[in-house]
This record gives C-alpha cells, sequence and structure tokens, in this order.
C-alpha cells in the first residue's frame, strides 16, 4: 500500500501500514488490532488501510457481519481499490446474499483488469443461486486467466452435480496435471470413478491420495470398500481401525466394518456392528439392507423381513431390495406376496439373479410351468452376460445346474407317472 | 369397639399409619382434657410423620439458589471435581456424547429420576435464562423456593381448623428443652411441620446444652437446622461432630449431602467411603456413591458400585433402573430388558417403564412386544410422560422405515407439551428429507432455544446454513455445537471448512 506521493496529511495515515501489515501477516492478531485501534483513533477511522486488516481480521474469527461494514467503509475510503470491492463482495458470499455478492463483482469487473478471483467468486455465486451454465462460464473464464485447484474443484463440483461424471474427472484430472499432490482432489476423482463402477482406476487414485494424507476417514472408507470388495476383509479391518479413531460415530464406516464380520462369517459381530451403525442414522437404507441380508443368512426370517421392508420403505427404487425382500416371504411361507415381490423386482430392473430366485421360489412350490418360464427367462439373460462375471459367485452356476436337473426330472416325471 | 380406649385407639391408628384419623381422635381427646401430655404428644408426632420427608434425599434447587450461588470455590473448576461441569471429566470405556443423550445439566442421561438430576445446575450454562427454563416435564414453570420446603408452615395452617395445634412462639423452650423425649417430638413437629428452622435451632441447641453437648440425635438435627437455613459450613461442622460421638447413616448421609451442596464431590465420595467401612452392608451410602460417580460422568465407576448395590439388594429399584439404562445405551438392549424385566415383576408399572421395554424389545428386534410396550405406556401416561413416549413412538417408526407415522407422532408430542425439544429436532431433520427447508430451518431454531444442552440442532442447523451458503450463521452455530460436544468429529470438519473459507483471500 506504500509508495504512493507524501503530502501533509495524507501520508500521516498511512505511516504505520507497515507496522500493521507486519503484525496481521505474523498472526499476532490481538496486538494487530489494537496498533490498528489506535491509528483509527488518531485518524479518525479516515484510513484505508487499517480498516481493510481489520475486516480481515474479524472474518477469520467468524464475525461476518462486522467485517463486511469494515469492507464498506474501506471502499467508500477508496471506491476505485478492486481489493476492497473483491472482499464486500467475499463478505456478501459469505452471509448468503449470493445476488447483492454478484452486483459487486460486475463493479469490480468493470474497475479492474482481468482477475480470476473475480471470476471465481463469480462463478461460486452462480453456483449457489443454482445458476449451474453461468457458473461453468465463471469458472472456465477464472481458469483461463489462471488455473487454480479450487476453481477445477468447483467445477468439477458442478459437472458432478449434474451428473456429468464423465466431464468432471476430466476437470479433475486436468486440474491433477496441475497439481498432482493434492490430496482432495485425488479423492475426489477416485470417489467419482467408483461412482463410476471402475474400481481399478478408483483404487489406484484413492491409495495416491492415503500416502499423501493417510488419515483422511474419507479416502479410508472408500478405500476400504473397494478392499473389500475384494473379499479381502483383514486388510479392509486394519483400515478401517485407524478411521475408526477419528469417527467413532460414522455411520457408514460401522456398516462397513459390520459388513468386514459379514464376509469373514462372524454373523454376532456383523450384527452388532450393523446395530450401532442403525443407532447412528436411522435414515441411512443400505444398513437396513444388510441388517436384512446378515439375519437372513442367520436364517431369522421374520427380523430380515422387517429390516428389508424398512429398506424398502426409505428407499423404494432398488430391486435389489426387493428381491431378498421375496426370498425372505418364501422362507416365511408367504408365496403370494414373495411372487408379487419377485414380479416387482423384475419389473424394475433385468437382472440373471431375479429369475433365478424366482424360477427356485417357483419350482419349490410346485409352480413348475412358470419356474421354467423364468428359468428360460435367467438362461438368456445369463448367457449374455461376460465370462468374468459368470465366475463371479459360484453359487449361481451351481444352482442353475440343480435348478435345470430339477426342472427336467420334474417336467419329464408326470408324463411318466 | 366401644370399650377400647380411646388413647389406646389412637396410638394403633399412628402404628398403622392412618395419620388423619389419630390426629382426629387426639383432637378430640385434647378437648376434654387439654393437658394429657400422652395425648399431646400422640398428636404431635402423627402431625409430624403426616408432613415427613426423607430429607438424606437431595433436593431441586429453586431459582434463588440457582442464580444466587456463592458455595461453588472455584468458578472454573479443575477437571472431575465439579459438579456443575461434568463433562470437563473424561471416562474410559463410556459410551460418548453421541450414543448417550445427554441431561440439561451436561451430563449423560440417567437411568433413575432423581432430584436434582434433570435440572441445570448452576453456572452450567444459560445463567438466568437456564434457571428460569425449568426442567420437569409438563411445566416450564421453575421449582420456586426450596423446593419441598414451602414457605413457612403455609401449607399446614390451612388444613387445620381453629388454628395451629403448638404456637411455637408462646412456648417456653427452655422448659421443653429440660425433658428429652417430649423435646424430640417438638423439634420434629417444629421442623418439619412448621418448616421453622429458626425456632428449631433454639430447641435444639439448649437441649444439646442440656445433653452436654453429647447427643449425636440433637447434634444431628442442628446440622439440618442449619442446613435449612443456608449455613452450610455450620451444618458441616454439626453432622461431623455427631459424627464423632455417635456414628450413625443418617448423619454420614446429611454430611455427604452438605458436600455436594458445596460442590465438593470429591469430598463427598470420601464421606461415603468412610460411612460405608462402617456400616458395610448399607445400601443408601453405595447408592450414594455410585449417584456421584454418575454425577462427575463416570459412569464405569457407577455402574461397578450400582451392581454392589444389587449384591445386597436384590430389589433396588434405583439401581436395577440405572444399570439397565447403562446397559441400553452401550448396545445390550437385550441385558437391559432383562432389568426392566425384572422391575416389572417387582410391581413397578409406570408409562416410563412400559416405554423403556418397548424400546428395548424394539433394539433386541421384538417388534411385535415392542408396539404392545409402547401402546402400555400410552394408556398409562399422564401429560407429563405422553409427550416422551410419543416421541419414543417416532423413533420406532423411523427404525422400522414409516416416516409418515414418525412425522404424525413426533407433531403428536409436540401438540401435548409443546417444550419437547427431541420432538422438534427430529421433526426439522424429517422436513429435511422432505425437502421444506425453511420449515426446517424454523424447527432446528426452536430446539436450539429450547435445549440449549443438545449439540444435533446445532450441528443439523449448521449443515443447513453451510449448504445454503450462509458462512457466518453455519460458523456460530458449528461453534455452539462443539461447544456442547468439543469431539465432535462432523462439527470440527464442518468449521475446518468455513475456516478455509474465511481465509481465503
Amino acid at each position: 500500500m506504500g509508495g504512493q506521493p507524501k503530502k501533509g496529511g495524507v501520508a500521516l495515515r498511512e505511516k504505520l501500514n507497515w507496522l500493521i501489515h507486519m503484525q496481521y501477516v505474523r498472526q499476532d492478531y490481538e496486538v494487530c488490532l489494537k496498533t490498528i485501534e489506535a491509528h483509527l483513533k488518531e485518524c479518525r477511522g479516515l484510513s484505508e488501510y487499517p480498516l481493510y486488516v481489520k475486516a480481515m481480521i474479524k472474518r477469520q474469527r467468524g464475525e461476518i457481519v462486522e467485517s463486511l461494514q469494515l469492507f464498506q467503509a474501506a471502499t467508500c475510503l477508496n471506491p476505485h481499490n478492486t481489493a476492497n470491492l473483491k472482499q464486500v463482495g467475499r463478505s456478501l458470499y459469505l452471509l448468503g446474499r449470493h445476488k447483492a455478492a454478484l452486483d459487486v463483482y460486475e463493479e469490480a469487473l468493470k474497475l479492474g483488469s482481468e482477475d480470476w478471483e473475480v471470476w471465481h467468486s463469480k462463478g461460486l455465486c452462480n453456483f449457489h443461486l443454482k445458476q449451474y451454465d453461468a457458473a461453468i462460464e465463471c469458472f472456465k473464464r477464472a481458469n483461463l486467466v489462471q488455473r487454480h485447484d479450487s476453481t477445477y474443484m468447483q467445477l468439477g463440483k458442478v459437472y458432478t452435480l449434474q451428473e456429468q461424471y464423465r466431464t468432471a474427472i476430466e476437470v479433475y484430472t486436468e486440474a491433477l496435471e496441475f497439481s498432482p499432490e493434492n490430496p482432495e482432489l485425488l479423492t475426489t476423482v477416485g470417489l467419482l470413478y467408483l461412482r463410476l463402477g471402475e474400481n481399478y482406476k478408483a483404487f489406484e487414485f484413492l491409495g495416491n491420495s492415503l500416502t499423501h494424507d493417510p488419515k483422511n476417514a474419507k479416502t479410508i472408507l472408500a478405500t476400504g470398500s473397494i478392499i473389500q470388495d475384494h473379499s479381502d476383509m483383514d486388510v479392509a479391518l486394519v483400515k478401517y481401525r485407524i478411521a475408526a479413531v477419528q469417527t467413532p460415530n460414522s455411520a457408514q464406516l460401522w456398516n462397513n466394518i459390520g459388513m468386514c464380520f459379514f464376509g469373514k462369517q462372524r454373523f454376532v459381530a456383523a450384527i452388532a456392528c450393523l446395530k450401532r451403525a442403525l443407532y447412528l442414522d436411522p435414515f441411512e437404507w443400505i444398513i437396513s439392507y444388510n441388517l436384512g441380508l446378515v439375519h437372513l443368512n442367520t436364517g431369522q426370517y421374520a427380523s430380515a423381513f422387517h429390516y428389508f421392508s424398512t429398506s424398502i420403505n426409505l428407499k423404494p427404487d432398488f430391486p435389489s431390495s426387493y428381491m431378498y425382500l421375496a426370498i425372505t416371504l418364501s422362507r416365511l411361507d408367504d408365496f403370494e406376496n414373495a411372487c408379487s415381490a419377485y414380479d416387482k423386482a423384475i419389473e424394475m430392473d433385468e437382472d440373471h439373479l431375479f429369475e433365478l430366485n424366482y424360477a427356485i421360489t417357483l419350482f419349490n412350490h410346485d409352480e413348475v410351468q412358470k419356474a421354467a418360464k423364468h428359468f428360460a427367462e435367467f438362461q438368456k439373460l445369463f448367457s449374455r452376460l461376460d465370462d468374468e462375471a459368470k465366475k463371479a459367485d459360484p453359487e449361481v452356476s451351481e444352482q442353475r445346474d440343480a435348478l435345470e436337473k430339477a426342472l427336467k426330472a420334474a417336467i419329464d416325471a408326470p408324463e411318466v407317472s | 369397639m366401644a370399650a377400647v380406649d380411646p388413647v389406646y385407639l389412637a396410638l394403633q391408628r399412628f402404628r398403622r399409619h392412618r395419620y388423619d384419623e389419630c390426629i382426629q381422635l387426639c383432637t378430640e381427646l385434647l378437648v376434654q382434657n387439654p393437658y394429657d401430655q400422652a395425648v399431646w404428644y400422640l398428636k404431635c408426632r402423627a402431625l409430624t410423620m403426616l408432613h415427613w420427608v426423607d430429607d438424606t434425599d437431595f433436593e431441586e434447587e429453586g431459582v434463588a439458589d440457582m442464580l444466587l450461588d456463592e458455595n461453588a470455590t472455584a468458578a472454573l473448576p479443575r477437571p472431575g471435581t465439579s459438579l456443575s461441569r461434568p463433562q470437563t471429566s473424561t471416562a474410559i470405556g463410556a459410551p460418548g456424547q453421541g450414543m448417550r443423550p445427554l441431561s440439561a445439566s451436561g451430563r449423560p442421561l440417567s437411568g433413575y429420576a432423581r432430584p436434582g438430576t434433570g435440572s441445570a445446575r448452576s453456572g452450567s450454562r444459560g445463567g438466568v435464562e437456564g434457571a428460569m427454563q425449568g426442567a420437569r416435564a409438563g411445566t416450564a414453570r421453575p421449582v420456586t423456593a426450596l423446593g419441598r420446603l414451602v414457605r413457612l408452615g403455609t401449607a399446614s395452617m390451612l388444613s387445620e381448623a381453629g388454628g395451629a395445634f403448638i404456637n411455637v412462639d408462646r412456648l417456653d423452650l427452655r422448659k421443653y428443652a429440660a425433658r428429652p423425649a417430649l423435646a424430640r417430638a417438638l423439634f420434629d413437629y417444629i421442623l418439619y411441620h412448621d418448616h421453622n428452622p429458626r425456632k428449631a435451632l433454639e430447641l435444639a441447641s439448649l437441649a444439646t446444652v442440656q445433653t452436654n453437648y453429647e447427643d449425636w440425635w440433637w447434634k444431628e438435627r442442628l446440622g439440618k437446622c442449619y442446613y435449612m437455613l443456608g449455613l452450610f459450613r455450620e451444618a458441616e461442622k454439626q453432622f461431623a461432630s455427631s459424627i464423632k460421638s455417635q456414628p450413625m447413616v443418617v448423619a454420614h448421609l446429611q454430611l455427604a449431602k452438605v458436600a455436594l451442596r458445596l460442590d465438593q464431590p470429591n469430598k463427598a465420595l470420601e464421606l461415603y467411603q468412610q460411612g460405608c467401612e462402617k456400616f458395610p452392608s448399607d445400601t443408601s451410602l453405595m447408592l450414594g456413591i455410585a449417584r456421584v460417580y454418575e454425577a462427575i460422568n463416570d459412569p464405569v465407576k457407577s455402574v461397578a458400585q450400582f451392581k454392589k448395590v444389587l449384591g445386597v439388594d436384590a430389589s433396588n429399584v434405583e439401581a436395577i433402573a440405572s444399570l439397565a439404562a447403562h446397559h441400553f445405551y452401550t448396545d445390550q438392549p437385550e441385558l437391559a430388558l432383562r432389568f426392566y424385566r425384572r422391575l416389572l415383576q417387582m410391581g413397578v408399572s409406570n408409562p416410563e417403564l412400559w416405554c423403556n421395554l418397548g424400546l428395548c424389545c424394539f433394539y433386541a428386534s421384538q417388534y411385535d412386544m415392542a408396539l404392545s410396550c409402547l401402546d402400555k405406556a400410552l394408556t398409562l401416561a399422564s401429560d407429563d410422560a405422553m409427550a416422551d413416549v410419543w416421541y419414543n413412538v417416532g423413533q420406532v417408526a423411523i427404525g422400522i422405515g414409516d416416516l409418515g407415522l414418525a412425522y404424525q407422532a413426533f407433531k403428536i408430542a409436540i401438540s401435548v407439551d409443546s417444550n419437547h425439544a427431541e420432538s422438534y429436532g427430529n421433526l426439522g431433520v424429517l422436513e429435511l428429507r422432505k425437502g421444506n427447508i425453511d420449515a426446517a430451518r424454523a424447527s432446528f431454531r426452536t430446539v436450539q432455544n429450547l435445549a440449549p444442552h443438545l449439540f444435533e440442532p446445532f450441528f443439523n442447523g449448521a449443515l443447513l446454513a453451510y449448504k445454503l451458503g450462509d458462512f457466518q450463521e453455519s460458523f456460530d452455530l458449528a461453534s455452539k455445537a462443539l461447544e456442547i460436544f468439543p469431539e465432535h468429529h462432523d462439527s470440527i470438519e464442518l468449521l475446518k471448512l468455513l475456516r478455509n473459507h474465511f481465509t481465503l483471500l
């Protein structure tokens, strides 16, 4: 702020700027505030830089309204300083008054040259106003001026919100070229790949992120879930142990731990963990779903039924829940409702498992014709799968062979007898 | 019946706790012969028994005591040494705040409602506002005066026709002090019936002098008077001296109570321990220890103590209920269920118990039982417990995914008790799920005002404000949430994000 011509009173106002700046940069906020107060009193509040710094300190302490007023005062003193305007805009943005903030930024754009920060902030405001296209435009402009991690992050977030995951990943990878060691970026990319079902790539990114920030609970959770998917339960449990220290009350974490135990066939531990997860977050449908699965496995069909029905109540558009509900119902000897649950699942999604299970249930209740029909459907769907998927679950082919044999016998038998 | 001596009849009635009839009979007899000392004595005892309270129990602190508390020794006590800041002591192996909810006083919800456990202690938070809020269900009013000890004689004057039985001001206390048996009856009458500790004190001091300062009973009563007058240090001296002449359970209890009142939980523990050494099988002393441990947030030791109590007295309601609550919050609803069933077998049947049974059944996945228990609780519940029961019905409804029922249940809970903070909180969450952001925000704000001891509404509000882009509000609320629950990971994370936003240039 120095370097201005000194003439009489004006020079007086700026004589302590260097001191204030030093103290502010050293984060000596108490001392700094004292200096500022004394100086402001001396020049009756008409000094720009002290006001600016005071406002910054106030903001860092979370007193946004006061800081806004101070920034506005500074702007009044020097309306042509873009720094002041930007800060006013930022304060408005932090207070959630996005429209007002946008206006201020427009003003700033008129005054100054190209500035990535203004464009970036404009993008943020647009983002919060749910004007996503405008936001994307702004972020792109900001990146043209100067590239920044945060702009990339926000741009990716907008794309993710619009469910354009591929584009989002492109944005993030571009950002990674620019700063390859940002664990947050790495985690985000990993999670996106996970969402797209590309586990291998996801694992690569997440592992990379973990080397930079080994204690990030979110990353650990995601990594653990991938490891778990590959049935390496013990390794996953070790990972979760690190996360549990930091987030002992995380429902997702307990859910995953529970499923680890389930994978290790330790049902009591699994149920205990899942129940804790459910206690912590009763709205999470997947916990209920998992609890249903565990109970189904332990042969407690009534409990399993309750959990599946809870899960369906909370998330009615997940077809697998209906299939498991149907299996539970058939074990509880409610054939009719089991059938309608199967129908519902099949209506929602095509899956070879639905057809196979339906066929088995039908066959067990002597509906051989129908069973054969659904079995044929299953064969059709199963043949379409690639080899890897076919081998993924040996139980499926086992059941298929068993059912095939039984069906043949059943269809042949009545004609013989 | 006509042949029975009326004095004997009165005595029998006294023994059978039929005090009203006894008093009536005595009054008739006294009309015939006003100088019959036996009858006078009997009536005096009967009147006293009618108004007897067990003053070894801790009492609810009134507004005045809370606001003008001069007894706490330090404004910022060291961790684990004060009842007013229970969260400062860290307990290992105990369920955290995320698992076990807090009561208004900032300590984990106890399994047994005792006087003093529900209310916010002075200094814990809120000041005047906190003191005026009151923690009793069904009423927004706080306890005004010294709880049970209603103002001087107001309650008793009304009930007696023809004025008071004994006009204490006219008595020559010196004369009575010389007659030990009569003096004791008179003292109890003055203290428990008239609630006139000053006069009682006069009599007690005269009597102590008469007995050469050696009678434990009079010293203990002196202490009681001092305690009632708020002179805790003097009371402490008298109780200690009483124990010196003759160790008694009552005196130990009273002495520990004084220590608790002076906010010295560790000293109280020591006193109880001393008492336990002298009276190893007395449950009230053991319970005292357990209560103090619970109050300073050391559930592990308190549970051990409660177990010890149960070893001596297998049907102690307080111990059973506390253990049940402990097991419930440490993920063992099946065990809790057994404790509550034991209570039920003992003949306790109130809405709270049925409600707890219902919840245990629910978390132990016995759904059919859960609903019938809650049903039973609803039929038994009066207005002060109704809201809690409906709230728990709502919880169960969330548990089985029936959000419509949950919403209705919370609404009913609020309609019964418009200050039911937890219901507002859950209603807010449900509204948020429905997408009614403004309604959710309003609900959260209501809870924040109603129950400043819960961290959830603050965090929920902060998260919502953050998502809406109002970082200032979010920052304020998240900081408050952390004040209540310093280890809450999500709040810390949120605050970190906000700080990032603030420091970004």
